[in-house]
């Protein structure tokens, strides 16, 4: 009696501990009701933690231990190794361990015997774990459940549950091409290790906000938390890792996950690496080629139709983007000038303007990969970050307006394509053709949504797909002109041929000389103030068009004389304003206009980016905007005006006490290139806003702004 | 602000982390004890000192007191003329930390017999020796050199009788009296994580 009494206080005992212990509850499930002999099934084993409690990785990290299962199974039944779902970095920094809040199923296949016989098996496991909040309790419990052995298969209700916990496990790693390497020799107990991997797979979700790495456990060195991203190239990440070495030699392969980040999206990917004592050979010269020639991983077919899918509706949007609004005008204007004509000339015209938009992104695509080929970092309307190009395009814009204006017609050039095709008349082909090449020329500073992705994508292939996905934009941009020329019938609306038609194509002629002024004050970055030799040369430019129109085209006497006047003030005019007064090939250094950069008394008071400088401002807790823009990207100018530099922004940064960026990409400086990469952007704009918790990352925001994405992501950043 | 401070001290940390060597000069110290005597570790030159992270509300160093495998191991070390030093850096908010006067009747009731029990509530000793986990184990030798640093034993559970493990302390010190190389100086350590203040 009284040792029943003892066994019973005991008891009580023990009950108590498990009850004082039990801020983690486990439970077994399964994902089948019933499964029939040789069925692999899974089991899971389903830690719930009270809030603030956490249990541990198959490697803990710095501190802890992992969760422990140990099964009581029938004879028949093999259970396989668990499938750790992707942990958490848990604090503090300075003892970081890798574990799971709130819940985590373990889960473990559980192979039957082909000649197990049909009954209700008992399927058992004694659990193990620590869990820690303020203090480590350790705990165990027994966790059973039951499974029918039949003829057929019933999954659970707790199947999909199962599932869903598999999409967190990771994936096998062998598609990310992964290396390793020693950054640093063996000189004492802590080495620099370097991991470099390709997310071919996870493209799609392009713009990854972290990547970082979980190193499976051992016993002989510790592959510490801390992890560095360090600028890779535009497909690859590189991760920088401390090593710290406890006995044996250094170890030559390490095992871990992989894992990258978007909003809350978590993928994993499981690696072994042989780790090599130095960088691959060649480094430098494979990451060029990787990007340029080198055959990338096969691609998923179905990625890159997805992507080609965003090129072109990336093209198609560029139609009413800013920097294309003018041509515009003047497709709007072919229409009404053609759309009366016979079917078949239309629908030519239609076609010659889809040509002069493919070739001139076929240019565009052999610029791209001649500056990869080349080893540089290429990006969209890189173009306009080079003064000559500048100068041309402002020369050229500024004769389509006159044109408009009616100062003089343009007839040359249709010859060659009349001839060959025997297609329409000069005007209206070399016209079409023509309208296809500036409106791509036009195109390029605006990024399109969409097409930042496609684009992204592209810069990072091979050269064929290059080709093909600046194809598909180009063929978006067409696709609307080409589309109304073959259905005629849809531009009824248009009134009938008539004066109002010279009056319009006068009026459009307007928005065309703003995109010339606007090209003009892009100049003067490069000139500066000797960009008023370009306005004379334009000036005389004007005037030889004039006199070529008036006398040469519409004259009747002394064609030859002043068509001779004109060239020779179109070369005059070349010699003395560009040549020897702007000295337009030879550009003036660029010059660093150092302090605040506000643009007015009470506007944002931006400072100058630099990693360093978002660094400090983020060490210093506070929340950062950062605005990557360039002088030529219109998008970044109208979000500028309508989302960032207006006043309730300006009172949210104050409030916040948030630091503003502005990182100036109109030259191209590499360090913002790198920067774009990393967030898989192939240009401007981008804007950033970091959160003033200096471990949290970057929100990347959209392309297009409204006040409300900044406010609420300022406000979001300041949690 | 708080968070400031936390990168200040992880700053000053991933100064410090190479600070502290296998091999190399034991960083000296001065501290105070639960009895409020100050502790310089260059006191200890000419004798071995061994440090050990310490919270007694820590599964893994608790089942080495309630087993009372480290007792018998600090009267071991202490009959051999060796300082034990516990340092313990819980802070102040968490609550396993000990006032003085909960930490002298712990020491009393825990019977403990280390030459001091070193109050790092501020986290100083335990950030200069990287100390990650309670218990996380450093032998410094006669010339204040450490010659060992990392795990106690090579048995890394809360459960069962740590005497069936291979003490790595125990090792270490008897390699040092035997005039030998120290054959095991660096592990894993393990255990719970310090509880340093934020």
């Amino acid at each position: 009696m009284r040792r029943i009494g003892i066994l019973f206080a005991i008891g009580c005992c023990l009950a108590a501990l498990t009850a004082r212990a039990a801020h983690t509850q486990a439970k077994l499930i399964l994902s089948a009701d019933t499964a029939k002999p040789g069925d692999t099934i899974w089991a899971g084993v389903d830690l719930k933690m009270e809030s603030g409690w956490h249990t541990y990785w198959k490697n803990p990290g710095s501190a802890g231990i992992a969760t422990k299962i140990e099964w009581q199974l029938p004879p028949g039944v093999i259970a396989g190794e668990i499938q750790w779902p992707l942990p958490k970095k848990l604090p503090p920094a300075e003892v970081t361990t890798y574990g799971y809040e709130d819940e985590v199923i373990l889960l473990v296949p559980l192979t039957l015997a082909t000649n197990l016989p049909s009954s209700l098996i008992d399927l058992k496991a004694n659990v193990s774990w620590l869990e820690c909040k303020e203090q480590c309790i350790p705990a165990n419990t027994t966790v059973d459940a039951t499974l029918n052995v039949g003829g057929e298969t019933k999954i659970s209700t707790d199947a999909a549950l199962i599932q869903s916990w598999q999409g967190k496990t990771p994936k096998s790693g062998n598609s990310l091409s992964a290396q390793a390497w020693w950054e640093t020799p063996a000189t004492n107990d802590t080495r620099s290790l370097i991991i470099q991997y390709f997310p071919i797979a996870t493209l799609e979700r392009l713009i990854i906000d972290t990547a970082d790495f979980f190193p499976g456990a051992s016993d002989n060195f510790e592959i510490q938390a801390v992890t560095e991203n360090l600028p890779g190239n535009a497909s690859g990440f590189r991760l920088r890792k401390l090593v710290k070495k406890y006995s044996g030699d250094w170890p030559k392969e390490i095992g871990g996950v992989i894992v990258m980040e978007r909003g809350g999206n978590r993928e994993g990917y499981e690696i072994k690496l042989p780790v090599g004592n130095q960088a691959p050979a060649g480094e430098i010269a494979a990451i060029t080629s990787m990007i340029s020639t080198a055959p990338t991983p096969a691609l998923p077919s179905q990625l890159l139709w997805r992507m080609l899918l965003y090129a072109f509706i990336g093209g198609l949007i560029l139609n009413i983007m800013p920097c294309v609004l003018p041509v515009i005008a003047l497709k709007i204007l072919g229409f009404v000038g053609e759309a009366r004509s016979e079917p078949r000339r239309v629908r030519n015209l239609g076609l010659i303007y889809a040509l002069g938009v493919l070739i001139s992104f076929l240019a565009l695509a052999a610029i791209v990969i001649g500056v990869k080929a080349a080893g540089h970092r290429a990006g969209w309307g890189m173009q306009f970050g080079n003064p000559i190009f500048i100068v041309c395009l402002t020369t050229l814009v500024t004769l389509v307006a006159l044109n408009l204006f009616g100062v003089f017609e343009v007839t040359l050039g249709g010859r060659a394509l009349d001839a060959a095709g025997g297609l329409a008349s000069k005007h209206g082909a070399a016209g079409a053709f023509f309208n296809g090449v500036l409106a791509t020329a036009l195109a390029t500073p605006c990024t399109a949504p969409f097409l930042s992705i496609a684009l992204g994508f592209a810069f990072a292939q091979s050269a064929t797909t290059i080709i093909l996905i600046f194809l598909f934009v180009g063929l978006g941009l067409a696709s609307p002109y080409v589309l109304l020329s073959w259905n005629p019938a849809w531009l009824k609306f248009l009134p009938k041929p008539g004066a109002w038609m010279e009056r319009f194509k006068i009026a459009m002629g307007f928005p065309m000389l703003l995109t010339a002024v606007w090209l003009f004050n892009l100049a003067y970055d490069d000139y500066g103030k000797h960009v008023l030799w370009l306005g004379v040369f334009l000036v005389i430019v004007a005037f030889a068009a004039w006199i070529f129109g008036e006398f040469v085209q519409r004259g009747r006497k002394r064609r030859g004389i002043a068509l001779i006047i004109a060239l020779l003030l179109l070369v005059g005019g070349y010699a003395y304003a560009l040549e020897n007064q702007l000295r337009w090939r030879e550009p003036m250094a660029e010059t660093d206009t150092a302090g605040s950069l506000k643009e007015s008394p009470d506007g944002i008071d931006w400072q100058r980016w630099s990693p360093e400088a978002v660094a400090q401002a983020r060490a210093a807790g506070k929340p950062v905007l950062v605005d990557f823009t360039a002088d030529w990207c219109l998008t970044c100018q109208v979000n500028k005006q309508l989302a960032i530099e207006i006043p309730s922004v300006r009172a949210k940064l104050k409030e916040l006490n948030a630091v503003a960026f502005v990182g100036d990409y109109t030259h191209f400086p590499n360090n913002i290139t790198t920067e774009l990469n990393r967030y898989a952007r192939a240009g401007v704009p981008l804007v950033l806003v970091y959160p003033k918790n200096a471990d949290a990352p970057p929100i990347v925001l959209p392309e297009v702004l409204t006040p409300n994405i900044v406010l609420n992501a300022l406000n979001q950043a300041a949690q | 602000m708080k968070k400031a401070l936390v990168l200040l001290t992880a700053m000053a940390l991933a100064a410090t982390t190479f600070a502290v060597e296998v091999g190399k000069p034991a960083p000296d110290f001065t501290a105070t004890d639960i009895n409020g005597k100050t502790v310089h570790l260059s006191d200890y030159k000419g004798k071995i000192v061994v440090l050990e992270s310490y919270n007694s509300d820590c599964p893994f160093c608790a089942n080495h007191y309630k087993t009372g495998a480290m007792q018998e191991l600090e009267r071991d070390m202490a009959s051999k003329g060796v300082v034990w030093l516990i340092v313990n850096s819980v802070n102040p908010n968490n609550s396993s930390y000990r006032t003085p006067e909960q930490a002298r009747r712990e020491f009393v009731d825990q019977k403990i017999t280390a030459a001091a029990w070193i109050d790092d509530s501020s986290g100083a000793v335990g950030h200069l020796y990287d100390m990650k986990t309670t218990p996380d184990m450093y032998v410094i030798d006669k010339n204040g050199v450490l010659v060992y640093a990392g795990a106690i034993d090579n048995r890394p559970q809360p459960f069962g009788d740590p005497r069936t493990a291979n003490n790595y302390v125990r090792d270490a010190v008897n390699d040092l009296l035997a005039g030998k190389p120290v054959a095991v100086s660096q592990t894993k350590p393990y255990g719970c994580a310090v509880k340093y203040a934020d």
